[in-house]
């Protein structure tokens, strides 16, 4: 427990307001969208401005207490589940935009602003912040720059880090950091670009400048309709290799399909193998070319219709179809738990069958809804939390297909991070040499390993076994 | 050693030049166990850049270590060694129809370690992004010998921190880089742009935004008039000169210079350039060689007009020559400066217009001699801002013995 002098000198500095302490109310902060795992905080501690959350690290640096920052928790590989974290640190009060420069495409966003508020203040002039995760109504730019979340458009425009001209980082010792700016070009190493994807592991990223995009002029989407997965990713194949750059190229199978029309009738095909949502942008001259092009290829595929959306109103029921797929599955399960793991794109028909045999091994039901056009997979694992069978079977199909997607050259997180979740898997990405690199990096940073310890990186402490108890304990 | 070999008039003791990844770690340990300082260098097209180093005793030449080692078209991705030069991977690449759309200054001299450990763009950045943005993975060699990669083969990863953007710009000073892992991308069917004169550089950053506004270029660049000539040395004549680069299919093509065309009305000066993709390349070189020094300045797009009038005056005044151009939409402006006693002077004033507005300018290249007097004054750097401490704390833990190119960055 923490003593109670620390609670009372945090709570001078942030009012009642921003301590919650009491038993039922840190249970909301047990688990981010990774549920698998869960550990309540003895205290969480929301900062209103930047100069608080530096004063909140001041002080927990002079206790050496360590420290987990959290933004909407929307997270989905436990990057916010306290590990030997007493005190954890919410960006969620920090909500204003604080700059917006049209002309130039910069504005500057506090930690706890949400994604799509960015795009909201800007689209007016035609613009739009780029990175667009399926939370984009609840998560927030700075979970965003933590985790260098990514989207169904960042297979064109690229995910966070492609967007992020500059940080403030509160390092753990309470000392603040600029780095980058409003400027393209910087001089010295590429701070801004370590701080992005590094999961909270080096202090608290309070502003983040971020980088504007032009909003597409005109949009062709279309749902294309196969009877297999394997006619749909070969569809993809086509269409990459074809020299084509859709904006979103996405992926629903049959599982999900059902699920996602029963909660949103979006008139998708329920007896469909699976769909492919795909996008193309920009000016309206060059689109029609494309368009035939992306239609005669999946036509090829044995898509049996390919289905155009006639107007805005019809592209936005399917984008919400496809954003709100994860909540759809609610219905189909008690709990569901999603894999992140990434292959060359060619590879997608090969762990498609990899995932598929898991299932079946595993006496599991296990639906695709994903970034195909990235080789971004994310089977969503149905289970029952109260069968302690089922939830092992959960945990070792997850494994085999992150196993799998090493073997075919891929990664095991496209765009939620290691968290807690995946730190098995990183001795089977990089050598010894490279974990090296990274362990010494952050303590460049983070010295005494008081910033969401025990994430991302493999550490002698904390492995997977001694883990499992807590597990267990939680379910 | 022979006199071409130096590095910034530092001539090394020895050169090495390595066939296979493993023979560049085992040229590190060896440098490792002697304590000499290693400097890499592919096409020697960059030596000039970055700040004199304080010692180089091994010269670790990369041009043996040129494999294309996997091309998956299918994937757009490429992994490929070091030494490779940029002309033979984009033959490579042209064959699939794909690219890697990076057009550094003296590309034809550039390898694919340079061009990481440079981090030098060209006008392309303007669509195309930089090599932070295409980099999927990397793979160096640290102080002690030991291979260290990060990143991977697919084009989307977030698995551990992102180890390849500390290398990317770094100089060598952090690790030998010896293989590099891109996302490609489709080559447009045709490229096309269109040029216009404006009557000074405030008119020519206002039209060039302007231009961007009408529709996304693929490149974007204001030049500036050629001192050496009336014809200039891209056949702009003596006016401030804008040239949109448009790319894609023919429909968007076309749509686009009708666009600019809209906007530019009685500015155009020719409605389709010949030969594009040159034009675009000749422009990135235009500030090679410099007598004096090539300066880059970062700031933000609207005040590249403003700095443009601000840079050519000043160096008016001081008699010193101004060849330039900017990057238009990107905010960079990039100067080659010649002849002329005050120098130092100019920069330290120009430096101080744009820090002032929160950009930075550096000197970009030189030749030795002047490279010695500007570090001394006003400084290769200039202010690398607030992350200096962090800065030094990497250096100092990726490369504690300081034998990394030592002296060439910013610390």
């Amino acid at each position: 427990m923490l003593p109670s002098r620390l609670r009372e000198r945090l709570r001078g500095l942030v009012g009642d307001a921003g301590i919650v302490d009491r038993r039922e109310a840190l249970l909301v902060y047990e688990c981010d969208g990774y549920t698998l795992e869960r550990a309540v905080p003895d205290l969480v501690v929301l900062p209103a401005t930047p100069e608080e959350v530096a004063a909140v690290l001041r002080v927990l640096a002079e206790e050496r207490i360590a420290f987990v920052p959290r933004g909407a928790g929307t997270g989905l590989s436990g990057g916010t589940l306290p590990v030997e974290a007493p005190v954890m640190v919410c960006t969620s009060r920090l909500q204003k935009i604080e700059s917006i420069d049209l002309a130039n495409r910069r504005v500057v966003a506090q930690a706890g602003v949400v994604n799509l508020w960015v795009t909201r203040a800007v689209a007016a002039a035609g613009l739009l912040y780029a990175p667009d995760p399926s939370s984009q109504t609840a998560c927030t730019i700075g979970g965003n720059v933590a985790e260098n979340s990514g989207g169904p458009h960042t297979l064109k425009y690229g995910v966070t880090t492609n967007h992020v001209l500059g940080v403030e980082l509160v390092l753990p010792s309470g000392e603040v950091v600029s780095l980058g700016g409003a400027v393209e070009e910087r001089v010295g190493y590429d701070l801004t670009g370590l701080v992005v994807g590094a999961e909270g592991t080096f202090g608290l990223v309070t502003r983040a400048t971020l980088r504007l995009t032009r909003a597409p002029e005109a949009h062709r989407t279309f749902l294309a309709v196969f009877d297999s997965v394997e006619d749909a990713s070969e569809a993809v194949s086509d269409i990459i290799a074809g020299g084509i750059v859709p904006a979103a190229l996405e992926m629903m199978d049959g599982l999900i399909l059902r699920a996602v029309e029963d909660a949103f009738h979006a008139g998708l095909p329920v007896d469909a193998g699976a769909v492919l949502l795909v996008e193309l942008d920009g000016p309206a001259a060059g689109l029609d070319p494309q368009a035939a092009q992306v239609v005669a290829l999946c036509t090829r595929r044995r898509a049996r219709e390919v289905r155009v959306a006639a107007d805005e109103a019809e592209r936005a029921l399917l984008w919400k179809a496809r954003k709100r797929a994860f909540g759809a599955v609610g219905r189909l399960a008690p709990n569901y738990c999603t894999q992140d793991g990434v292959v060359p794109r060619t590879r997608v028909p090969d762990i498609l069958r990899a995932i598929s045999a898991a299932a079946e091994r595993h006496r599991l039901r296990i639906g695709n809804v994903f970034h195909a056009g990235d080789g971004n997979i994310h089977p969503i694992i149905l289970f029952d939390e109260r069968d302690e069978d089922e939830v092992r079977r959960v945990l070792a199909a997850g494994r085999e297909i992150l196993e799998a997607c090493i073997a075919l050259g891929g990664s095991v997180t496209g765009e939620h991070g290691i968290g807690v979740e995946k730190i098995a898997q990183m001795p089977l990405l990089f050598s010894p040499s490279d974990l090296l690199a990274m362990t010494s990096l952050r303590a460049v940073f983070d010295p005494e390993g008081r910033s969401n310890p025990h994430k991302l990186l493999p550490d002698a402490k904390v492995c997977v076994e001694s883990r499992a108890p807590r597990r267990q304990a939680a379910m | 050693m022979a006199e071409s070999e130096a590095i910034d008039g530092v001539v090394p003791r020895s050169v090495v030049e390595p066939a296979t990844i493993e023979e560049v770690a085992a040229a590190i340990r060896d440098a490792a166990e002697r304590d000499l300082a290693v400097v890499p260098r592919g096409l020697g097209g960059h030596l000039d850049v970055g700040g004199p180093p304080r010692r180089a005793d091994m010269l670790l030449s990369m041009r043996s270590v040129s494999r294309i080692v996997d091309h998956q078209a299918a994937d757009m991705t490429v992994r490929v060694e070091a030494g490779c030069p940029l002309s033979r991977l984009a033959s490579t690449l042209a064959g699939a129809g794909q690219w890697l759309p990076l057009d550094p200054p003296g590309s034809e001299a550039t390898t694919v370690g340079g061009l990481l450990a440079t981090n030098l763009a060209g006008p392309l950045r303007a669509s195309q992004g930089t090599a932070r943005d295409l980099l999927i993975g990397l793979t160096v060699v640290a102080h002690d010998g030991a291979l260290v990669s990060g990143g991977g083969r697919v084009v989307k990863n977030v698995a551990g921190y992102d180890m390849p953007k500390m290398h990317v710009g770094a100089l060598g000073t952090l690790g030998v880089i010896v293989e590099a892992t891109f996302k490609v991308r489709p080559r447009p069917a045709l490229e096309a742009a269109i040029a216009m004169a404006c009557a000074s550089p405030e008119e020519a950053g206002d039209l060039a935004l302007a231009l961007r506004d009408a529709c996304e270029p693929l490149w974007l660049e204001i030049v500036g008039p050629d001192p050496a000539g009336s014809s200039g040395d891209l056949g702009f004549g003596e006016s401030w000169s804008v040239v949109a680069g448009a790319g894609g299919v023919t429909e968007e093509v076309r749509d686009a210079l009708a666009r600019y065309a809209e906007t530019g009305g009685a500015r155009v000066l020719e409605t389709e350039v010949p030969e594009a993709a040159e034009l675009r390349a000749r422009i990135a070189d235009r500030t090679l060689h410099p007598l004096g020094a090539t300066i880059r300045a970062a700031t933000l797009p609207t005040r590249v007009g403003a700095f443009l009038g601000k840079l050519s005056r000043s160096a008016a005044t001081r008699g010193v020559s101004c060849r330039v151009h900017a990057h238009a939409a990107n905010g960079v402006v990039r100067a080659r400066l010649d002849g002329g006693e005050s120098l130092g002077a100019l920069v330290a004033d120009v430096r101080a217009e744009v820090e002032n507005e929160g950009g930075n300018l550096v000197v970009e290249r030189a030749p030795p001699g002047v490279k010695r007097t500007l570090a001394a004054w006003p400084g290769i750097w200039g202010d690398p801002g607030p992350g200096l401490g962090l800065m030094k704390r990497i250096k100092s833990t990726f490369d504690p013995a300081d034998r990394l190119s030592p002296g060439r960055f910013v610390c």
